[in-house]
């Protein structure tokens, strides 16, 4: 009697403990999964799910404590680890099982390009540069890191955009230069497209109908309308600017970054300031991230995260790397920054703002421009006429 | 030199303090005087950075308080937003934009007689029933990269099997077929049996479904050719598109959309708000179907066929076709010469785009970054595929 006894006990023991050690769906009554306290079979997918992603530990190993209410504390956990997941699972690189985060210059793929690359764009399939030196943009295939094309004729060629299905690339000249690229077409000299933009345009932006500019010095803001003909009509504006560098378009208004005045003001469609923000010196190339206008500051080495719908700054992120950070770029879950001064790129993860890591690009490689396509980050290296793969 | 740069970090510190930002001084999470900076001020600071919550006041998130389910209302559907704004192709392509006029689309100009266009992931593939052509478009320039001939009266066009489809409006139907990794020639028609007028096309897993103008055509992919049609015509009235939400194909008919069983049996109709539905899209969870006469859309919850809203005016006026790029649905509007755009999600009104005037928007496909439209055209010379 007493052996069955412990026997019958053994067996369950040995039951429950298969369904925690597999962690598989129980199918003794009253369980789900692990937990014993579920009993609505209607609900219990949905605690499996939140439980298999790691959404929720349980309140034990084995409870979930289902009619229990939820702190806005824990609620807090619960919708953060769900954006996680989410981000990290839907992303192109969850699928190529591409979880990997580059570690060294040795890893890089490097694609030799003009020199001085500055900065560069995604079209989707191929990266764009812009190598100042030669006055050229190169053409690289993202799949393989090929050298597809090299355009020539772009004076002082600096940024990129990739937009109505052309590539359009500021002339950092005075008076600025934009010029065009029919990407469909053999490769040979750009079309220049407006050469009255404000003095040395440095960052481009599209808000879906028209071409912006940054242009450094003299301090100004051209408005560049496509139209059938050329030149393209250019407004430039120079109220309240001193020395614009970068620009970001946040699905509703044009930001641009003031390099030596330390702001970042966002604009109306007219090109007047509409908010300051008063962020570090030396500020340069921004990035948005579907929420937050992240503003790396050469000045100080820092990088200011903004609120785009309100102007409020969020954090100033400092250390992790940061010396001379010049340029930016979000790939759907990390921001990455390039350090100029220390041949490094410093990488954040966008959500919460904490520190993945600063990883060395190469000794003398000065890394400028970023971009993502989405499966990867690409830097320019502008001290070793390089594009990288990161 | 170290007194040095101890002392800037200090100095940024504190202007992050004044300034509202992410403090770090002691039992303090962020702007959250009333959150301990413990292991969970992360997942707060996470939410708040992400706009998921404002707090409770500008420096309070009351974290021991409860939550209605108002209030969860809003949390996850920010939560759901910002995952599909940030995980997008479009977020990394630094892509916020809206096309805002047809100056700025970019156009890929095509032989006249464009239909209906799917994307494989990388190209664009038209059906030209003019020329009896498709034609494969590279996404990222526009560039035409190859001209397939031999498609008599093509319609539709799905990318499944490694494969381009194409069907043939003719009478009876054909299907056709492309290997895309073979240099440019005439297409193999694989069936040629189908039902009158194919138009739509879908595919389940296992075989290709076509919409015709009769029946519905049941295609099983074979070693050899032809493959082996099944028409199906009890119940159809005229059908137009066909799509499949992952359970069972749906074909938009008369004025009407049904859902079918794996046999083509209907197993639901759902009635239009309006007549001669499309080209529909699935969402992940809804139907949109575009109603040609009376420009209204209906949203159509694929789990239990129930109508949860019919879309009016934003500019419709004769809908044609719909696609979904993950965060957006559009839909052509042929009558009006552009595209309405709603976000999905909320099925709040984007606003309507003018295509140009003559332009005769008609189908629609998504390849994630952009949207692209055929642009039927009305001067009997050329048609164009245009990147929105």
């Amino acid at each position: 009697m007493k052996g069955k006894a412990v026997l019958r006990i053994r067996a369950i023991l040995f039951l429950f403990g298969a369904v925690l050690l597999s962690g598989s769906t129980g199918l003794l009554s009253a369980l789900c999964g692990p937990f014993t306290d579920v009993s609505d079979a209607a609900f219990c997918p949905f605690v499996l799910e939140i439980f298999y992603l790691g959404i929720t530990t349980g309140t034990t190993a084995t409870t979930y404590d289902p009619t229990g209410n939820v702190t806005r504390l824990q609620m807090a956990a619960f919708l953060s680890r769900t954006v996680d997941g989410a981000l990290k699972r839907g992303g192109r690189r969850a699928s190529l099982d591409q979880f990997w985060t580059t570690q060294n210059a040795t890893v890089l793929g490097v694609t030799t390009v003009g020199n001085d690359p500055e900065l560069l764009a995604s079209d989707g399939a191929d990266v764009w540069v812009a190598c100042s030196g030669n006055s050229l943009v190169a053409r690289v295939r993202s799949s393989d890191g090929r050298l597809l094309e090299t355009w020539t004729g772009a004076i002082s060629a600096h940024d990129v955009l990739s937009a109505m299905g052309r590539v359009i690339v500021t002339g950092y000249t005075s008076p600025g230069q934009l010029y065009q690229i029919d990407p469909t077409q053999a490769a040979g000299a750009v079309t220049t497209v407006a050469s009255n933009l404000g003095n040395r345009p440095d960052g481009i932006v599209f808000d879906g109908t028209r071409v912006w500019t940054a242009n450094i010095l003299g301090g100004s803001v051209s408005i560049v309308t496509p139209g059938p003909s050329l030149p393209w009509t250019v407004t430039t504006v120079t109220a309240g600017f001193t020395s614009p560098m970068g620009a970001v378009f946040d699905g509703a208004n044009v930001w641009v970054t003031d390099y030596n005045a330390g702001k970042l003001f966002k604009l109306d469609g007219s090109g007047s300031i509409l908010q300051t923000v008063t962020v570090d010196g030396l500020a340069a190339n921004p990035v948005f991230d579907g929420s937050n206008i992240w503003v790396p500051c050469g000045g100080n080495s820092s990088v200011f995260v903004v609120r785009a719908s309100s102007g409020a700054i969020l954090a100033t992120l400092i250390e992790n790397g940061l010396n001379d950070s010049i340029g930016a770029a979000f790939d759907g879950q990390r921001v990455l920054v390039t350090n100029l001064g220390g041949d490094s790129v410093s990488l954040w993860k966008a959500a919460d703002l904490t520190a993945i890591g600063t990883f060395a690009t190469g000794t003398g490689s000065a890394p400028v421009g970023a971009a993502s396509d989405g499966v990867n980050f690409w830097v320019a290296l502008s001290g070793t006429a390089k594009l990288a793969r990161f | 030199m170290r007194l040095g740069a101890g002392f800037k970090k200090v100095l940024v510190v504190t202007a992050a303090v004044l300034l509202g930002a992410g403090g770090w001084l002691l039992g303090n999470c962020g702007p959250f005087t009333d959150v301990a900076a413990d292991v969970f001020c992360p997942f707060v600071l996470e939410i708040f950075y992400l706009g998921i919550t404002t707090g409770t006041t500008a420096t309070t998130y009351d974290p021991s308080g409860n939550v209605t389910r108002l209030q969860m209302a809003a949390f996850l559907s920010r939560s759901v937003d910002g995952v599909l704004k940030r995980g997008s192709r479009r977020a990394a392509g630094e892509q916020f934009w809206t096309t805002g006029n047809e100056t700025v689309l970019g156009v890929t100009t095509l032989p006249f007689g464009a239909n209906l266009v799917k994307s494989d992931g990388a190209d664009l593939w038209v059906a030209n029933s003019s020329r009896a052509t498709v034609t494969r478009v590279r996404a990222s320039d526009g560039k035409i990269l190859e001209t397939w001939t031999g498609a008599t009266s093509a319609f539709g066009v799905l990318s499944a099997i490694g494969s381009i489809f194409s069907t043939g409006r003719t009478n009876p139907g054909a299907v056709y077929r492309i290997d895309p990794s073979q240099p440019a020639g005439v297409v193999t028609t694989v069936a040629s049996s189908v039902g009158v007028n194919t138009g739509g096309i879908a595919f389940d897993g296992a075989r290709i479904w076509t919409a015709n103008s009769n029946s519905v055509s049941i295609v099983t992919p074979g070693a050899s050719t032809p493959w082996s049609v099944t028409t199906v015509t009890a119940g159809f009235a005229g059908p137009n598109g066909a799509i499949f939400d992952g359970g069972n194909i749906w074909v938009t008919d008369g004025d009407t959309i049904k859902k079918l069983d794996s046999s083509g049996a209907i197993l639901l109709t759902v009635t239009s708000s309006a007549t001669e539905p499309m080209f529909p899209a699935y969402d992940g969870s809804n139907i949109w179907v575009p109603n040609f006469i009376g420009g209204t859309v209906d949203v159509i919850r694929a789990s239990s066929g129930a109508r949860l809203a019919t879309l009016t005016s934003n500019g419709l006026f004769g809908a044609i076709s719909a696609s979904f790029d993950g965060q957006r649905v559009v839909v052509t509007d042929q009558a009006n010469g552009g595209v309405s755009l709603w976000k999905a999600a909320d099925l709040s009104p984007i606003g309507f785009f003018s295509t140009g005037a003559g332009s005769n928007p008609y189908g629609a496909a998504s390849d994630g970054l952009n949207f692209w439209l055929t642009l039927q055209g009305t001067n009997g010379v050329t048609s164009a595929l245009a990147r929105f």
